[in-house]
């Protein structure tokens, strides 16, 4: 029997190659940020305000200095403006929100680290944070939409970059479209959640700083923190050979490193800070909590003429942060008539960030959503209703789609799925007590890189090395890299040596937006084609021409080692110089003026619904997706099976409470915060359907991490109306709608 | 968590005499003089988010050979208090004769947490209300007693909508005691003043208000064994547990069901509810109501009615009222297609 | 930096440690079980909560010596004070099981274990399961086999939990399987080949 977490290799995919760094992980040798040993370390904890908005009007730190142990406590009295100012992250710059880290008295959202306790040992450190006393000056806070105070802003107003697609006469169209649906959508605010607490150590040596920290992008940190510092980027190093799950939360700079930073040079010995798992809510980013309006016209046949889809999304006071999902939602089909606009609210809440398919994952809820609704309104099956509609040119500026492999997907999947055997009539299939639903799915995501480098070295005794420093968050960025360096250069897998995670070495982008395999094994392949070229193979295929290892030892040379520098279609002039500075973005998707290039797949999911309790279970579902060239089939597997499970916690159960008088998040640990356990998860199919971009990048590479959550939530919501006749709107799908009108 | 003085307990007798003489001392101002500390995943737990500040913690695996076994008789089941949840869940006459106590255990927290914790421990298991267990909350009188209950206009979706006080809507939130409710379970408990035994259904205190005060014990009094009598009803039991997810949550509505038919007819039934109350529950109503009655969708919905009255939902769990009786309108009709 | 090993041995840490970060609490007497039960006694003056505490713990099969704050975890007595980091804390309270360690054979969360606790018990952990260039046990390589992780943090955790799952006789089929091991959260989200390395690991260690 085929092993179901390593597929065999169809066309175009690379080799089941178990993980380069899998011994390490299962041995508890792989050594994560907390996990390093620093001598003489003293130990942080944070104190987190109480409040949501308002200021300190004092703090009493008398009974927690006197606990034997207390090594200094930081607030803003004592740090006020020692940190200097970066840019947000959405503006360039490698900053998570643009409040000064302990910068003043102000308080703009629950949760905001207002002191850090120093002490010799965890115990203590912890024990003094709870014993001081802040006297706060508080304001009534806003906590969420149509909260009082809640300020909404087009997009368009505060953020000169974005632009709301549209095209046709939507109004017009939409008027005279037979048939037609005009539905609202929510979705909740989420937090990543990794298992991995966000700890960082910092320890100086001389003028030399050190950061043990989990990262998405150890350049970004490394500049931003020389910036906030005062200190030159060669004065920094920052280390994450392995990162503990990140899902978007590790990708930006947050408040506590540079604390950590100063609180070491302050004590003159290596700080340790790991928030706790309730403070974790606060001290990186999250997905905010979305609304959309959507509105879509059909002929009768099923032709969409008209489609409007209206996003709104909770932002915090200082940062204009928004995903805009729109730019995808409004691509996905033919129509001629489409028209957008996206609403950023201000709340006193901490600024939004990145998450898992970040726009994709709520605007395509709402969007495939709506797409079911309008396939039930036209009695029309929804695979058929997306056949109808798929194109291979986007309708916004009519650019052509490099490739778009959606409807294999579909039919692929359904055909795994059974879908044949549907009866659409909701409420009509049953397997005992529980009712059966079916549904599906668009899945996609944009296809994007960044600038990257790398180095590679080969030697004579038939080893090599790939250095870059890119991030290992459970992608397999260390075996894919190491891959595709042993292919090109005629050398087994497990003879390539992988560094990275460190920014002694080559810059990498931030590993996120599914960008690091396209991007970073493209400049391993082009180091490795120096290599060869210098070797006397100028073949330009995938495997070396001449036997390299025998060449090099031929010609005595030693060693030969390439540096290179990789620019992706469509990168800005400069891009490899913001590389270096840790701010290299990521271009591609529908941001290009040429072409559009995008990842799609189908997903189809079973729910069960009790006849009389209503609790939901998803006990199967398929996915099939295509993303061009697909490195490795067990890495890959899994990524897309990770992705798919996260879309069933998102649809079932994830979210962050917010208490609407405090603005103040409520369930903000993990027995609370739900998110899919063993026994949530009971079978799942992925589907790798064989896909050649020529045009996306030489090794023809789409990103595969993030698209496999995009779109099932939709997919589970439309199997909850097939089960049970009722459409569930608001994301998470719950009991307490369902039970009541059972 | 406090500094505290640790020490593991010599003897049944000995251990209550941690809680004594301390009061006085400054350094356990305002604070717990003493917890036992078995399992440790409540009191640690709590030790850490700064809820309980015990001065002194009193070890009491030590007793685990006077108080860790389980024996069964015709007369019934004796669980000394210090059984770990796992070991009384798994035992083959546990699950044979008394499944609603097996499946009561089983679907509680986690096999790790099932392995550590203590059934006695586990009776005195604390709300998961995060207005109580984030001291950053200023409100909350169980915590705090006076400060207000942030829950009654905050986030309550998990809270109680049964035995609720205006001073406190937290939900008791085990499944064990439920269990052990409908099925008249005693508790055998020592303390500094001797011994004594009380009906399982007068440990829980209502919050009315005083919801700092959870149970009737006193200071120093330590659970040491629950006894179930033997009774017609114990095989023909089950506990159904509702949530959003598979495993590894707290009940959103539950139901231990203990049933005795003669034929189609209700010769006695036990009803008792989780997750919907601020202490185990007991339906004594409903139960009443089936009394001598056939056992149909008709008669289980009207108990279930029945044991909803009163039920004082708040802004977020309104839901519970329908999902609380069709919890029990469900395991009713499941107990009765079980063997007797 | 990873230290060296030779600098983790057991002995040289807790010699170390005890020595360097508790140097004042040496000249303590060592309170046994009964001692401490006895200071209650009224006619001694109360002890100090604050002093640190002698305290032996044994994890797999070495024994070290520590002087440590009687608050401290068992996670964090192993991961900052022995040097064992194996074992990972994602939650601290409980919610996760990456601590998930075996003591005297059963597993438990070393999160909410007191170290001063279980100084007479046997705590294995996930370096105790092979040497350094050793042979996996059936369960870590069934994990690797299997892809049973991506980032890896929670897999020490899982890998323990897996072995008492077997152990426990609660990994006789799938579904026993996803419910005994539902303690164990994976963000990112390997449920199924867990669940399929626990299948192969059982056969061979029952075989």
């Amino acid at each position: 029997m085929v092993d179901a977490a390593a597929p065999a290799p169809k066309a175009n995919m690379g080799d089941p190659v178990p993980r380069y760094d899998a011994r390490a992980k299962v041995t508890g040798s792989a050594l994560y940020a907390s996990d390093v040993a620093l001598p003489d370390v003293a130990y942080a904890f944070l104190l987190s305000s109480a409040i949501a908005k308002g200021r300190i009007k004092s703090f009493d730190l008398r009974e927690a200095r006197a606990l034997p142990g207390v090594l200094d406590i930081l607030t803003h009295e004592n740090i006020g403006e020692a940190i200097r100012k970066v840019k947000f992250f959405t503006e360039g710059g490698p900053a998570s929100n643009s409040i000064l880290p302990l910068g003043s008295a102000e308080i703009a959202y629950g949760g905001q680290t207002i002191a850090v306790v120093l002490a010799n040992t965890y115990e203590v450190a912890r024990d003094a944070a709870h014993r001081v006393k802040v006297d706060y000056e508080v304001d009534r806070p806003t906590a969420t939409f149509e909260s009082p105070g809640a300020v909404d802003q087009e997009l368009a107003t505060q953020n000169k970059k974005h632009d709301d697609p549209k095209v046709g006469d939507f109004a017009a169209a939409y008027a005279t479209a037979p048939v037609k649906i005009d539905v609202a959508y929510s979705t909740p605010a989420q937090h990543h959640n990794p298992i991995e607490l966000f700890a960082t150590q910092c320890g100086w040596n001389g003028s030399q700083l050190t950061v043990h920290e989990p990262s998405q992008n150890v350049y970004g940190l490394k500049n931003g923190l020389a910036t906030q510092l005062g200190i030159e980027p060669s004065q920094v190093r920052v280390v994450s050979p392995f990162i503990g799950g990140a899902f978007g939360s590790k990708g930006a700079l947050t408040q506590r490193t540079a604390l950590v930073a100063i609180a070491a040079r302050k004590l003159g010995r290596p700080v340790k800070l790991v928030p706790t798992r309730e403070q974790g809510f606060t001290v990186a980013t999250y997905r905010a909590e979305t609304k959309h309006r959507i509105k879509l016209g059909a002929t009768r046949d099923g032709k969409l003429q008209a489609l409007s889809h209206d996003g709104f999304e909770v932002t915090s006071r200082p940062d204009p942060y928004a995903v805009a999902g729109t730019d995808a939602s409004t691509r996905m089909y033919a129509c001629p008539n489409i028209t957008s606009n996206v609403t950023i609210v201000r709340a006193d809440r901490s600024t939004p960030g990145f998450m898992r398919a970040p726009a994709e994952t709520p605007y395509f809820f709402a969007l495939e959503s709506a797409m079911d609704e309008l396939a039930v309104a036209l009695a029309m099956d929804p695979v058929e209703l997306r056949r109808l509609n798929d194109t291979m040119k986007e309708p916004i500026k009519s650019l052509p789609y490099t490739s778009r492999t959606l409807m294999p997907c579909f039919d692929q999947a359904s055909e795994a799925f059974g879908w044949s055997k549907r009866n659409p009539q909701p409420g009509s299939m049953r397997d005992g007590d529980w009712l059966i639903g079916w549904g599906c799915a668009t899945s996609a995501y944009p296809t994007q890189m960044a600038p990257a480098t790398a180095r590679v070295s080969l030697f004579p005794d038939g080893t090599a090395r790939v250095e870059a420093a890119s991030h290992e968050i459970g992608n397999g960025i260390y075996t894919v890299a190491g891959q595709t360096a042993a292919e090109r250069l005629g050398v087994p897998v497990g003879k390539v040596q992988v560094l990275m995670g460190d920014t002694d070495l080559p810059p990498a982008p931030v590993s996120g937006g599914s960008i690091s395999t396209a991007s970073v094994c493209s400049a391993v392949a082009q180091a490795c084609d120096a290599i060869r070229a210098k070797l006397g193979d100028n073949g330009t295929g995938a495997v070396p021409t001449v036997d390299l290892v025998a060449t090099l030892k031929e010609r005595g040379l030693g060693s030969v080692q390439e540096y290179a520098e990789w620019m992706p279609h469509g990168a800005a002039k400069g891009g490899m110089q913001m590389l270096y500075k840790g701010a290299a973005q990521p271009i591609g998707g529908a941001k290009l003026p040429d072409r559009i290039q995008f990842a799609f797949g189908a997903q189809f999911v079973e729910v069960r619904v009790h006849a009389r309790t209503r609790e939901i279970r998803v006990p199967r579902i398929v996915g099939a997706f295509a993303s061009g060239r697909i490195m490795n089939t067990r890495t890959a597997h899994s990524q897309y099976m990770g992705g798919m499970i996260w879309g069933i916690g998102s649809a079932l159960h994830e979210k962050t409470e917010i208490d609407a008088n405090a603005a103040r998040y409520v369930n903000t640990n993990l027995a609370d915060y739900l998110v899919p356990v063993n026994a949530d998860v009971v079978d799942v199919q992925v589907i790798m359907v064989p896909e050649e971009d020529t045009l996306v990048n030489p090794l023809g590479i789409k990103g595969i991490g993030e698209i496999g959550i995009v779109g099932t939530s939709a997919a589970i919501a439309n199997a909850i109306y097939h089960a049970t006749g009722q459409r569930l709107r608001d994301l998470p799908l719950r009991i307490d709608s369902l039970v009541e009108a059972a | 968590m406090r500094p505290f003085l640790y020490d593991r307990a010599a003897s049944t007798e000995s251990a209550p005499r941690a809680f004594d003489g301390l009061k006085e001392a400054s350094l356990i101002q305002g604070r717990a003089p003493a917890e036992y500390l078995a399992g440790g995943t409540t009191l640690l737990d709590l030790m850490k988010l700064d809820v309980m500040q015990p001065a002194r913690v009193v070890d009491i695996t030590p007793l685990e050979p006077q108080h860790g076994s389980i024996a069964i008789s015709d007369a019934g089941l004796r669980l000394g208090a210090l059984v770990k949840m796992s070991t009384a869940a798994d035992h083959p006459a546990v699950i044979k004769t008394y499944p609603v106590l097996a499946q009561s255990l089983t679907l509680a927290a986690s096999a790790q947490l099932r392995n550590m914790a203590t059934l006695g421990g586990n009776l005195l298991q604390r709300t998961r209300c995060n207005y109580f267990r984030d001291t950053s909350w200023s409100a909350c009188n169980k915590r705090n007693p006076g400060s207000g209950c942030a829950a009654l206009d905050g986030l309550n979706r998990q809270h109680a909508i049964l035995g609720a006080s205006q001073d406190c809507i937290a939900t008791y939130p085990g499944d064990f005691a439920q269990a052990l409710m409908a099925l008249d379970a005693t508790l055998d408990i020592a303390g500094p003043s001797g011994s004594r035994t009380i009906p399982i259904a007068t440990l829980h205190k209502p919050p009315g208000s005083t919801p700092h005060i959870e149970t009737t014990l006193a200071p120093g009094e330590l659970i040491t064994a629950l006894s179930i009598p033997a009774g017609p009803w114990t095989r023909r039991s089950l506990y159904l547990k509702i949530r959003d997810r598979q495993s590894y949550e707290f009940a959103l509505a539950s139901a231990a069901i203990a049933l005795h038919l003669d034929g189609d007819t209700v010769k006695d039934v036990r009803i008792a509810l989780g997750g919907v109350a601020s202490v185990p529950w007991r339906a004594r109503d409903a139960e009443a109501s089936l009394i001598g009655k056939p056992l149909n969708e008709a008669t289980a919905t009207a108990a279930a009615r029945m044991a909803f009255v009163g039920s004082a939902p708040r802004t977020h769990n309104a839901y519970k009222v329908t999902l609380g009786q069709k919890t029990v309108v469900r395991a009713l009709l499941q107990a009765a297609t079980l063997e007797g | 930096m990873p230290k060296d090993r030779d600098d983790t041995r057991p002995d040289s840490v807790s010699r170390r440690r005890f020595l360097g970060a508790t140097a004042s609490t040496a000249a303590l007497p060592l309170m046994g079980a009964a001692a401490a039960s006895q200071a209650s006694a009224q006619a001694l003056p109360p002890p100090d909560p604050q002093a640190p505490l002698d305290m032996r713990l044994t994890v797999n099969g070495e024994a070290y010596r520590l002087g440590l704050d009687v608050r401290t975890t068992l996670l964090d007595a192993m991961r900052d004070h022995i040097g064992l980091t194996g074992s990972k804390k994602g939650c601290d309270h409980g919610q996760c099981g990456a601590c998930t360690v075996l003591v005297d054979g059963r597993r438990t969360l070393a999160c909410l274990t007191l170290a001063v606790a279980v100084q007479d018990r046997a705590v294995t952990t996930i370096e105790g399961l092979a040497r350094a260039d050793g042979p996996l046990h059936p369960m870590q390589q069934a994990f690797v086999d299997h892809d049973a992780f991506q980032c890896g943090y929670c897999t020490p955790g899982q890998i323990m939990s897996a072995i008492g799952c077997v152990k426990e006789g609660h990994a006789d089929t799938d579904d026993a399987i996803r419910e005994y091991m539902s303690g164990n959260i994976c963000r990112c989200a390997a449920y199924p080949n867990i669940v399929a390395a626990v299948r192969q690991a059982k056969t061979q260690m029952e075989g």
